[in-house]
């Protein structure tokens, strides 16, 4: 298969990009989209210029590191799956792909393909774990969790944190990420101490990142590898009102370590 | 385009000094930086890559804890006592026994969703070699569901626990009396070499699986911690007990996990005999992972596979419902990478290299034999897993000697001043980063000596092994050894710079290469995942006994002889 590829090059975060042109000729269609990029990388350097940047390590779709966009999509065509996923035979022969860095205001570009995406671990840590020490640990079975209740933490649990959410997203809203990092612990019985200044503090931390605000065009949803729900969209405003309404955190501001 | 994003500083702008330095921020090492923050010490955590992007993050099937009434830590002892073949020391295997179920308990208590069965009990699986079902798990991502909530710990303790994300450690420093001090790393984002000082370095970089080819590991596993504490003098030990693991994906290497023959599936040759009747009559599919290797091998090397080399794991024995629960990534797997639907047809499984029990030699609070210096997770080598490890007893030795180490190097660092570098250090690792940046074309490619090198282990230093091949093996790493310095460079930038991380990995990934086969060929007997056709039986009386390599300059490494610990289990004959 041939393909004509549109790459975003970037040498830095402060000088310009632009889209080059390359032309991949003879791509065996059961090649991954990363050993496509790998080869013509090899090209690139026996050429005397410089390979493209891109992040990328365990290439089984589990450690969150690949993050293009390709034609569009953040991880490319095929529902449920990362860049490493893919595949060439998704793709009709002679096409002409564009590959992309994954595109928010909250994402600075570090090279090429590469873009920073710690905005998402400032969330995080503006309140999302376990924070309140409850003295000795509890023997767990003192505590059944309802299957369902355990369920429902895994498939938010599930998040490996690449950003897609935020890149499909028109508004460059991080809020499918933010839902699945509440909704896993406000399903547990151990994250229900300071359950809601948590919810506050991390969505304060996502506006002032720079993410927009959901308003339900559903793209996260579709982009997401990991299939995680919108549903933790809703379970984050729940959270979020019933903090700001009824556990209004107190004027010294967020949850403090222990 | 998101090149108009707002512009943060990469790094904090405190000097990089610590009470305690760790190196690697999978789960060891993550957790071995909550135990030192817990215990009063500044630390600064450094990893070249993301921390949740660690390869821990992979781990799939569980975590072995006694914590069912029904079961008991001696019985989990045993059974990785016997799992080793009596080369795990026995005093560290009992600790880690001992301490697991406080450990899971630690788990659960900081957000980990563990598996509940109907009754919202924590529910257990069974492993290989195992004779309890006692594997905690998050349905077959457990490593991730760990991972990322040790990081969210990581980052409620941020007052006091420094994190450095995407910086490359190149060397690690010794001071005039010989202590560790800290290490030098490089900012991959800019290309900037920094000294981290610090009074105790936890070394939690992981294993090597990149030294072989295929590996189940990820491209970031070249064996960085091992090669940069041997060159400093640190021990090594049980090099040579490399984990081939039974069920790798024919078409690239691919983990599916132990936990799909723990849900039930089973193994089939070609003929659809279910062979490990043969070879494991009471535990059949479940036997230790170098006996169902060694297994697979024998059939496909005596005719009985398929022609593409392998043999089948057939997961649809597994109710489809259960599958898709408690097996969601290899179903995912299955479908992307081999095209298959594993819940309606088998799957084209054989060997692969997966772990190596060896590492920086350690005592039971990850110290090695140079002060200050610690080691814990796959890097080390206590040694609880000896010639053969147990499944989901690797998460947990990460675990428990994660903390073990992250508390002794706070309770060491209480003691003692920061240590301060001289600049000349520095010094002479910009030069050698200058010289890599600056060497002539016309070597060979980086990829290419990997490749060799990959191929070649995997060739010769495998489930099978003989001392013509481990000879012939080890005569071409040196020959690699000599290229490697030459290899040629393109790019000469210093933003993520990828080139010069990987001339540096190329020299970890031989470094370590020549230990294990060093090793390979001393041991001359069959013990664990150590299978000489040339000395097939196990021989208690000359090599009960571990291996340790040594740095001997740029020559041959040493070999030197530690005795194994006993306590209370003697060497028995191992069947399954």
């Amino acid at each position: 298969m041939n393909f004509t590829l549109r790459v975003w090059r970037q040498e830095e975060h402060d000088t310009p990009g632009r889209f080059e042109t390359y032309e991949v000729a003879d791509v065996e269609p059961d090649e991954s989209f990363l050993e496509m990029i790998d080869a013509l990388n090899d090209r690139l350097i026996i050429d005397g210029s410089s390979p493209i940047a891109f992040d990328h390590d365990c290439r089984e779709g589990i450690c969150g590191a690949c993050s293009m966009t390709i034609d569009g999509r953040p991880h490319g065509p095929g529902d449920g799956t990362t860049t490493c996923q893919v595949y060439m035979r998704q793709f009709d022969d002679g096409a002409t792909v564009t590959v992309e860095p994954f595109g928010a205001f909250a994402f600075p570009v570090i090279k090429d393909l590469m873009v920073d995406r710690s905005a998402l671990d400032r969330i995080q840590q503006a309140g999302g774990y376990t924070g309140v020490n409850a003295g000795p640990k509890p023997e767990p079975n003192a505590n059944p969790v309802s299957p369902e209740d355990a369920e429902e933490a895994i498939d938010a649990a599930i998040c490996i944190g690449c950003g897609a959410c935020v890149a499909a997203c028109p508004n460059g809203a991080a809020m499918l990420f933010t839902g699945a990092k509440v909704t896993h612990l406000a399903h547990l019985p151990q994250g229900q101490p300071g359950r809601f200044a948590r919810v506050q503090d991390m969505v304060d931390q996502m506006d002032s990142e720079g993410f927009g605000g959901c308003t339900n065009f559903g793209e996260c949803e579709a982009a997401c590898p990991k299939d995680i729900s919108i549903r933790v969209i809703g379970r984050l405003n729940r959270d979020y009102l019933m903090g700001v309404l009824y556990h209004p955190r107190n004027p010294r501001g967020g949850m403090k370590p222990q | 385009m998101s090149a108009g994003g707002p512009t943060r500083p990469v790094e904090s702008p405190r000097m990089p000094s610590h009470d305690v330095l760790v190196i690697g921020a999978g789960l060891a090492g993550q957790r071995a930086a909550l135990a030192a923050a817990s215990a009063g010490a500044t630390v600064g955590i450094v990893s070249k890559v993301h921390p949740v992007r660690s390869h821990s993050v992979a781990a799939a099937g569980g975590i072995n804890a006694a914590l069912n009434p029904e079961d008991s830590w001696e019985s989990h002892a045993f059974d990785t006592v016997k799992g080793s073949d009596y080369l795990g020391d026995q005093d560290a295997i009992e600790i880690m026994c001992r301490e697991a179920p406080d450990e899971i308990l630690y788990l659960e208590h900081i957000g980990v969703t563990f598996h509940r069965n109907e009754t919202g009990h924590l529910g257990t699986r069974a492993f290989g070699g195992a004779s309890q079902a006692r594997t905690y798990y998050v349905a077959d991502i457990t490593g991730q569901a760990i991972l990322h909530v040790l990081y969210e710990q990581l980052m409620k303790h941020h007052e006091r626990l420094e994190r450095y994300e995407e910086w490359f450690t190149t060397d690690l420093l010794r001071d005039e009396h010989g202590h560790c001090s800290g290490a030098i790393c490089r900012n991959l984002r800019d290309g900037r070499l920094q000294v981290f000082d610090a009074k105790s370095v936890i070394l939690a970089s992981g294993g090597a699986g990149q030294a072989f080819k295929p590996t189940t590991n990820g491209l970031i596993v070249t064996g960085d911690g091992i090669a940069q504490a041997y060159r400093i003098g640190a021990k090594l030990m049980d090099m040579e007990m490399v984990q081939y693991h039974p069920t790798t994906l024919a078409e690239n290497g691919f983990l599916i996990t132990e936990g799909a023959r723990g849900e039930g599936a089973w193994l089939l040759n070609a003929a659809g005999e279910r062979f490990m009747e043969k070879y494991a009559p009471n535990k059949l599919d479940l036997a230790s992972r170098d006996v169902v290797s060694r297994a697979e091998q024998t059939e496909i090397n005596e005719g009985r596979g398929f022609p593409d080399g392998t043999v089948a794991l057939d997961i649809t024995k597994v109710p489809r419902k259960r599958t898709l629960e408690a097996l969601r990534e290899i179903v995912n797997i299955g479908r992307d990478f081999a095209g298959v639907d594993i819940t309606r047809e088998p799957i084209h499984i054989r060997p692969g290299m997966h772990y190596i029990m060896g590492g920086v030699k350690t005592d039971s609070f990850g110290q090695t034999n140079i002060p200050g210096l610690y080691a814990a997770g796959e890097v080390a080598c206590v040694s609880v897993h000896g010639g053969n490890r147990l499944g989901a007893n690797s998460l947990l030795d990460t675990l428990i000697f994660g903390r073990r180490s992250g508390e002794h190097a706070a309770a060491r660092a209480k003691t003692m001043p920061m240590p301060t570098t001289p600049a000349s250090k520095l010094a002479d690792v910009e030069a050698n980063i200058a010289a890599i940046i600056s060497r002539p074309a016309g070597g060979r490619r980086i990829a290419a000596i990997k490749e060799e090198l990959g191929t070649t282990m995997n060739r010769y230093c495998a489930v099978f092994r003989d001392a013509e091949g481990l000879a012939k093996a080890h005569e071409i790493v040196r020959r690699l050894k000599q290229e490697a310095p030459l290899a040629a460079i393109d790019d000469r930038g210093s933003v993520f710079n990828q080139d010069v991380i990987a001339a540096i990995e190329l020299g970890y990934m031989l470094d370590v290469a020549e230990a294990i086969l060093v090793g390979a060929q001393e041991r001359k007997e069959s013990r664990g995942a150590q299978f000489r056709t040339d000395f097939p039986k196990r021989n208690d009386d000359e090599w009960l006994k571990h291996i340790d390599i040594v740095v001997n300059g740029g020559d041959v490494p040493q070999v030197e002889y530690s005795p194994v610990t006993i306590t209370r289990w003697q060497p028995e004959e191992r069947t399954y």
